[in-house]
């Protein structure tokens, strides 16, 4: 996986390639939009992590102009404006996915995971997801463990099922309160903790594989 | 000019009325005077009296501009009976040539005479007897007086005219003055000031109530509002440093330990810690900027139609787990459908804090309610627990920023915000501990959709006027 990031400082920059680099990507860099442009067209990245503040153009003129001209590998924004005005028009204006800075890595990771996951070509939307004897019905809104339906409330059954779209990617805190429940709380809060351990409760205790795992300090994963 | 042209119609109209009256008398004699050797001479007697009488102008003085002539011309051959000036030749020549109306009295300029003579005519007609014939009287009268009278009250009218124009004229440019020197005294007061001096204002006179003292009034309330957001911005900036510098120390603290060991898994220890400080650092920016902005009223909201009961819920369906884990007992009582026209994110948060705060500070085992109800327009959220209540000394300043009780782990700013969007959407935050019963009693207001606004999930654009405090 090719990544293309541009980020103005040179600090973030540079602490920005080695942590994907060691997360498993390829990545190029620059620090302006032109140059941006230039490379992006290309078209041979498969996401892209764009600032905001840039030196020569806006961040959001620049995403603008590259689905203009075709790019369409998914884009996760990163800004200092934490407005969530600011957050709505970068989404409309092309972004996929959101980050304020200050961000930890494990957040950028773990967000540009799931991006990479929705673009890969030739998936249909899916009727049911499936984790080893983990089964969802996303019509019927029913989850099977083992053959054995599990008693889930709304609010479990879709956190059930962001995990399970991100099967064996990292979802942080902050990814569930903004994809699942699309609130902006303070991320201080335990509540997601709350949920995760007791939908683990409904979906691991009886089974003899655990599949929702806990990485400290950074999130929780659903994987065999 | 009208009243001029009124005033001089008038006084013609007397003069000519004169004349007319005049020459009928003097019709009356040639009609009723037979016309023979004595007739001429009646006639220029009579002429004479009343030349006369002019001529001594009511005042006993013989004024020579009072001119008088007559004349009477005759169909019938005789020659024309003159009463006048000497040379009347000039006379019967430009009369002959005007046809004067009868009864209307034209102006006539003779040469060598300073004004013109105005003349009447007078038909007689046949119905005397003793042979008076038909024939005309003129009478003429040189119009010195009346030209000189028109003359003067002509000149007193355009006097008149200049004062009154030169009276408004002046009143123009005084009270012009006068409005200008008040424009003025704004402008002086918007050039002193000044971002460390806020002070200045303008001195505004209740009266007169014009466009001007308004300007004024404006003016002073635009500064009252900067002046408040300076200084809670001053105020912001004051709490914020205080606030940052623990984790910031803490931050530096961490590291520091960090590289002064050379045992690895303790200097990552250090580390994860000095992370852990930096975040919770991320947050107080975060949130105290939220707030602060909320409180100097540059909160943009965007506003939709919800209903408030079924975002109560909602939000109460995800904390739900967090107070069953503490054994809390959370009650939501709510009526059907409470419109309101909010922006659901901050109202999300606005929730969420008020309910963070309960599970935080509630205890284990409080029962806590969230009561919701809608009176005359005014939406209510109501919070009450049977915890150990607010601490006792932070009584009145439990939504004031960065106050805290000394158990809390948050950073002081949750209620701050809770009312800071309340007021926000034009309502109120009130809270108090529940006196003499257990516990808290937390009120939020909101004002409701009316169902005149007519709003059919629209989204709207607001910017804050001020908070009400």
């Amino acid at each position: 996986m090719r990544l293309l990031v541009v980020e103005d400082d040179n600090t973030i920059r540079d602490f920005l390639i080695r942590a994907l680099t060691e997360g498993g990507f390829r990545v190029d860099a620059c620090a302006e939009g032109k140059e941006a442009e230039r490379l992006a067209v290309e078209g041979v990245h498969d996401a892209l992590v764009v600032d905001l503040t840039l030196p020569d153009m806006d961040g959001l003129d620049l995403i603008e102009r590259l689905r203009a001209q075709g790019v369409s590998a998914p884009v996760l924004i990163l800004s200092a404006r934490r407005s969530v005005d600011e957050r709505i028009l970068g989404l409309e204006r092309g972004g996929d996915d959101y980050l304020t800075k200050p961000f930890a890595v494990a957040e950028v990771l773990a967000r540009l995971r799931a991006l990479l996951r929705r673009s890969t070509p030739g998936q249909p939307e899916a009727t049911r997801l499936r984790v080893a004897d983990l089964e969802l019905d996303l019509i019927r809104r029913e989850a099977h463990r083992d053959g054995i339906e599990l008693q889930l409330t709304q609010q479990e059954f879709a956190l059930l099922e962001y995990l399970c779209r991100n099967a064996g990617r990292v979802v942080t805190r902050a990814m569930v309160l903004d994809h699942v429940w699309k609130m902006r709380i303070d991320t201080s809060t335990n509540i997601v903790d709350v949920h995760i351990h007791r939908l683990r409760n409904k979906v691991d205790k009886e089974a003899a594989r655990p599949l929702i795992r806990t990485m400290r300090g950074v999130g929780y994963v659903l994987k065999d | 000019m009208l009243m001029y042209g009124l005033v001089a119609s008038a006084v013609r109209e007397r003069g000519d009325s004169w004349l007319i009256g005049e020459s009928e008398t003097l019709k009356q004699v040639a009609i009723t005077t037979p016309r023979d050797a004595l007739y001429g001479r009646i006639v220029e007697e009579v002429a004479e009296l009343a030349t006369q009488e002019l001529a001594y102008d009511g005042k006993g003085n013989h004024s020579a501009t009072n001119t008088v002539f007559f004349l009477q011309t005759d169909d019938s051959g005789r020659p024309p009976l003159w009463v006048g000036p000497a040379n009347n030749s000039p006379f019967i020549d430009a009369i002959r040539r005007l046809k004067i109306r009868e009864h209307t009295a034209v102006s006539i300029r003779m040469a060598g005479w300073r004004s013109p003579f105005r003349v009447v005519a007078a038909d007689l007609d046949p119905q005397g007897d003793a042979g008076a014939g038909t024939g005309r009287i003129y009478l003429g009268l040189l119009d010195t007086d009346a030209q000189k009278l028109l003359f003067d009250l002509l000149l007193w009218f355009f006097f008149g005219w200049i004062c009154m124009v030169g009276f408004g004229f002046l009143t123009a440019i005084l009270g012009l003055r006068r409005t200008l020197k008040r424009v003025d005294a704004i402008t002086t007061a918007a050039a002193n000031i000044d971002t460390a001096d806020l002070s200045s204002r303008v001195a505004s006179a209740s009266q007169p109530n014009d466009e001007v003292a308004r300007l004024a009034r404006t003016f002073n309330t635009m500064l009252d509002r900067i002046s408040a957001s300076v200084n809670q911005l001053r105020s912001l900036t004051d709490s914020v440093a205080h606030d940052m510098k623990s984790p910031i120390t803490s931050v530096r603290g961490g590291l520091e330990a960090a590289l002064s060991t050379d045992d690895v898994d303790l200097s990552r220890e250090y580390v994860a810690k000095a992370l852990d400080h930096l975040d919770r650092l991320s947050e107080i920016v975060t949130t105290s900027l939220d707030v602060a902005e909320a409180e100097a009223g540059a909160l943009r909201l965007r506003r939709e139609r919800m209903d408030l009961s079924e975002l109560v819920g909602r939000v109460a369906e995800l904390y739900a787990p967090a107070f069953a884990d503490r054994h809390q007992i959370l009650t939501t009582y709510a009526q059907d459908s409470i419109e309101v026209s909010v922006d659901p994110r901050f109202l999300t948060r606005l929730l969420s804090n008020l309910m963070e705060n309960e599970l935080r500070y509630a205890g284990e085992g409080a029962h806590i309610e969230f009561r919701l109800s809608a009176i005359d327009g005014l939406a209510t959220i109501s919070v009450q627990d049977d915890g150990p209540g607010f601490p006792p000394e932070l009584q009145n300043q439990i939504f004031q920023r960065f106050v805290k009780g000394h158990a809390s782990q948050g950073y002081g700013l949750g209620l701050a915000f809770v009312k800071a969007v309340a007021c926000a959407h034009g309502g109120a935050a009130h809270a108090a501990n529940r006196t003499p019963l257990a516990g808290v009693q937390i009120l939020i207001e909101i004002p409701m959709v009316l169902p005149s606004e007519n709003l059919h999930k629209t989204i709207h654009d607001e910017t804050l006027q001020g908070i009400a405090s």
